[in-house]
């Protein structure tokens, strides 16, 4: 009898075991995309949901760990960059297979390499790579050696290769073949993607066990953020990578396990004038815009701490320049955020002739000072700050109009016609070294917005950045390259051409039932682990 | 046959001219060929000017209009620029969500409209009348959107509120269609007869407001179809609904202009049906 009892617990252990093993290979993580992927070809992908599906799919020579940042390998063992900052010799990891089963090979970087540089492609992810005119040589100098030289030194060289996803020279799957945890085994544009375990995924765990955990990862397409709050709340998907301050604060109150606050990330929100001398704008508010007075005056006109505050819920701090804090190696720590006092404003205005009139500010010429915002419409967090900016401005007597746009219309007037006075938009920045935003900041760039495309610099300062950040690119003395960069942070807060507002915080919210997980600041916020990460049973019942 | 064939000609003309001024309002949108990755930091000069060029490929209005329907003609639709996938492809995958979502809320529009409103016609009580037409008004006032949210709230199937977006009109219409029918001088003699109400109804009521119904059926799809924009965006239903509002968001021409001449076509096929099913009711009875 005793013996049937032990025997029956046995099997059913067994078959709890077999169960739960069940349970979990056939456990699928969701969670929501906010836009389609523009495309799924590595090397062409720019916007945040392809970068997602790049990141779950694809293998790369060394991955830059979110919680550290530090490089770790990957698909290569080791790496070295070269004196001179030209050439990156990397020894790869052996009996490696792609999704489909093709083997893994220096012939595969070498590839990927001469796709990503080719010039008709147009990858934005190449465009880090392009440092000078010439060619790129991919060299294969062993089984599993091989150098990539550059035609002239590419700062932070071996980090770009973080997002550099390795394609298959030879797999009939082109670039749907993969060599990172999961490969896309469904996409119904507009609608969803299923991402599948890759069954020739290289990592295993400490026990031996081949990574991921998770069988698939199901993304589906949802623009509306209330909805997808909606929907982690019911369970019906597990995490929200990026959370705004409003649901943080009420997901923290119903749940506050699941809410978690990274602090400060990487991005900014900044405010511009248009400093266009082609633009539409009459001659004397282009004078205003171009005046550092004036945008001094307008910049300690806007309390930041009040929009952190009240905008942001305390999610958020004062900006100062260009590099946030998170950015601990880079932002300049010497530089504080301009301090709200309309008295200085108003004592800057002054200088430029700018008077109060019967309560309302004009300039010397008699002009009302009357200008407006445009912003991109359904952003609820930049038309509240345009709001509050609003009120700030009219303490010192200036009109401020807010008019939102829909983002294509916005691009149009900030690129093509210049017919905006100001515009207050933010930047999402998923790159430390501050090299990658070389185009917003020479006066020649078509993206420095406030007055692209310039033959010369316009101004003395803006000849000076462009400078610093040519001399900041073509060294590799990180000591060199941190005084041009703090200079460049100090110029633009003395200049102020881009108003930094505030610096968001990184916020996310994961359900119980995902373990691991470890949201940071820098992006992908939560699944920067994700064939650490599994599920709980919990999810198998939700669903 | 001449009618049909009259009614064909005015489809393909309407159409072609829906199309047109799809393709036109889509073109002269503020924002057309722009894309936000211009604003991308790492993109060089270069490549930021690829990227416009990319967007000015269609050459002027006409010339894009006519490749369109030089495309079309050998059944390619082009390829949508936001979802980077043929239109055609995009179309059959979508279609037949949209037209289940349609089909389920027309059949519960009309079949909760037409039923409240024989109801009401046939009890002749104030109450019931008063009642069914508040509950009718209320949904008239609601936006699809506003419905489609609460579905999604309450977790309820998101297609059944194109029949509640359907059912008021149909309701109001139906109601005062039969109303006038039921006091037709005809039907007051019948029911003075004796006449049982079912009857009366059936042999005497309908057949009279038969045409006049089967030309709402027309109306009642072109409802449904333009309510399934909200609806499927909202309720996340991957259909042609939801499909038109990406396309619009991302001013997406060749998607646009083939889901307008879709969408034009059925409501005009729709239209037509009921037009010519309707004439041949009325040749019928004459």
């Amino acid at each position: 009898m005793k013996q049937r009892l032990v025997r029956l617990a046995l099997s059913l252990s067994v078959v709890l075991t077999i169960s739960l093993a069940a349970a979990q290979s056939g456990s699928e993580l969701r969670f929501c995309l906010r836009a389609e992927p523009k495309t799924l070809n590595p090397v062409l992908m720019a916007d945040e949901p392809s970068e997602t599906v790049r990141y779950l799919t694809g293998g790369v020579l060394m991955r830059l760990n979110r919680l550290t940042q530090q490089l770790e390998p990957e698909l290569a063992t080791s790496w070295k960059v070269s004196e001179n900052g030209k050439t990156i010799s990397f020894k790869l990891r052996q009996n490696v297979r792609f999704s489909d089963g093709t083997p893994f090979s220096a012939e595969d970087v070498a590839y990927t390499m001469q796709q990503l540089m080719d010039p008709d492609l147009h990858s934005p992810t190449g465009d880090a790579f392009r440092s000078g005119e010439g060619k790129v040589i991919t060299q294969i100098t062993g089984k599993n050696h091989m150098t990539v030289t550059f035609p002239a030194p590419v700062v932070g060289l071996d980090k770009l290769f973080d997002q550099v996803a390795i394609m298959s020279a030879k797999s009939p799957e082109k670039e749907m073949a993969v060599l990172g945890p999961y490969y896309v085994a469904e996409n119904k544009a507009g609608s969803y993607l299923i991402l599948k375990r890759n069954p020739n995924y290289w990592k295993h765990d400490s026990s031996g066990r081949q990574l991921p955990h998770i069988e698939s990862v199901r993304l589906d397409i949802q623009q509306n953020r209330d909805m997808e709050m909606l929907r982690l709340v019911r369970g019906e998907i597990d995490f929200v990578n990026s959370l705004d301050a409003e649901y943080f604060d009420k997901l923290a109150a119903q749940a506050p396990n699941m809410a978690t606050d990274a602090g400060v990330s990487l991005d900014s929100e900044q405010m511009w004038f248009n400093q266009v001398a082609s633009s539409p704008l009459p001659a004397y508010k282009k004078a205003w815009f171009t005046s550092t007075n004036f945008r001094r005056a307008i910049s300690e006109a806007i309390n930041r701490e009040d929009l952190a505050r009240v905008v942001f819920r305390g999610h958020a701090r004062p900006a100062v320049s260009w590099v946030s804090p998170a950015n601990k190696f880079w932002f300049n720590a010497k530089l504080q955020p301009h301090p709200y006092d309309q008295k200085s404003a108003l004592q800057a205005l002054a200088q430029d002739g700018f008077h109060m009139q019967d309560g309302a500010l004009h300039d010397r010429d008699g002009h009302l000072v009357e200008f407006s915002v445009i912003t991109n419409a359904g952003n609820k967090y930049r038309e509240r700050m345009a709001t509050m900016i609003q009120q700030d401005l009219s303490g010192i007597g200036i009109r401020l109009n807010v008019v939102t746009l829909d983002f294509p219309s916005l691009i149009e007037r900030i690129t093509r016609s210049f017919d905006y006075e100001a515009c207050l938009l933010g930047l999402v920045n998923n790159d430390l070294d501050p090299n990658s935003q070389m185009n917003v900041w020479l006066s020649s760039a078509e993206n420095h917005q406030w007055n692209p495309s310039q033959k010369t610099p316009a101004t003395t300062w803006e000849a000076e950045i462009d400078t610093l950040m040519r001399a900041q690119a073509s060294t590799l003395d990180m000591k060199k390259r941190k005084h041009a960069i703090d200079r460049v942070q100090e110029i633009v807060w003395q200049q102020e051409p881009f108003i930094y507002l505030v610096n968001k915080n990184a916020m996310s919210a994961v359900s119980a039932a995902v373990h691991n997980a470890h949201p940071v600041a820098l992006t992908p916020q939560v699944f920067w682990n994700i064939d650490q990460l599994t599920l709980g049973t919990e999810v198998a019942r939700n669903r | 046959m001449r009618r049909f064939a009259r009614h064909a000609a005015r489809i393909l003309i309407i159409l072609l001219l829906g199309g047109f001024l799809g393709a036109t309002l889509v073109r002269l949108a503020p924002g057309f060929g722009t894309d936000e990755e211009e604003l991308d930091s790492r993109l060089n000069q270069q490549s930021i000017q690829a990227l416009r060029q990319s967007h000015t490929n269609d050459g002027s209005l006409g010339q894009f209009y006519l490749h369109y329907l030089t495309r079309l003609l050998h059944g390619d639709l082009g390829t949508s620029k936001t979802l980077q996938q043929p239109v055609t492809r995009l179309l059959a995958e979508r279609f037949p969500e949209t037209l289940k979502s349609v089909g389920m809320g027309l059949a519960l529009g009309w079949s909760l409209g037409l039923a409240l409103a024989i109801v009401a016609v046939m009890s002749r009580s104030w109450f019931i009348d008063l009642f069914t037409s508040l509950a009718a008004g209320a949904l008239l006032c609601v936006p699809a959107a506003v419905l489609a949210l609460l579905f999604v709230i309450a977790q309820a199937p998101g297609r059944l509120v194109l029949g509640l977006v359907v059912f008021p009109k149909i309701f109001r219409y139906a109601r005062n269609l039969l109303a006038r029918s039921a006091s037709l001088p005809h039907v007051l003699t019948a029911r003075a007869k004796g006449l049982g109400g079912f009857r009366v109804l059936l042999w005497h009521i309908l057949p009279v407001a038969a045409p006049q119904l089967l030309a709402l059926a027309g109306v009642s799809v072109s409802l449904a179809f333009a309510a399934s924009i909200p609806v499927e965006v909202l309720c996340d239903l991957p259909g042609i609904g939801q499909l038109a509002w990406k396309a619009a968001m991302g001013r997406d021409l060749q998607l646009l202009v083939s889901l307008t001449m879709v969408v034009t076509a059925v409501t005009l096929v729709a239209n037509s049906a009921s037009d010519l099913v309707g004439r041949s009711l009325r040749e019928g009875a004459a």
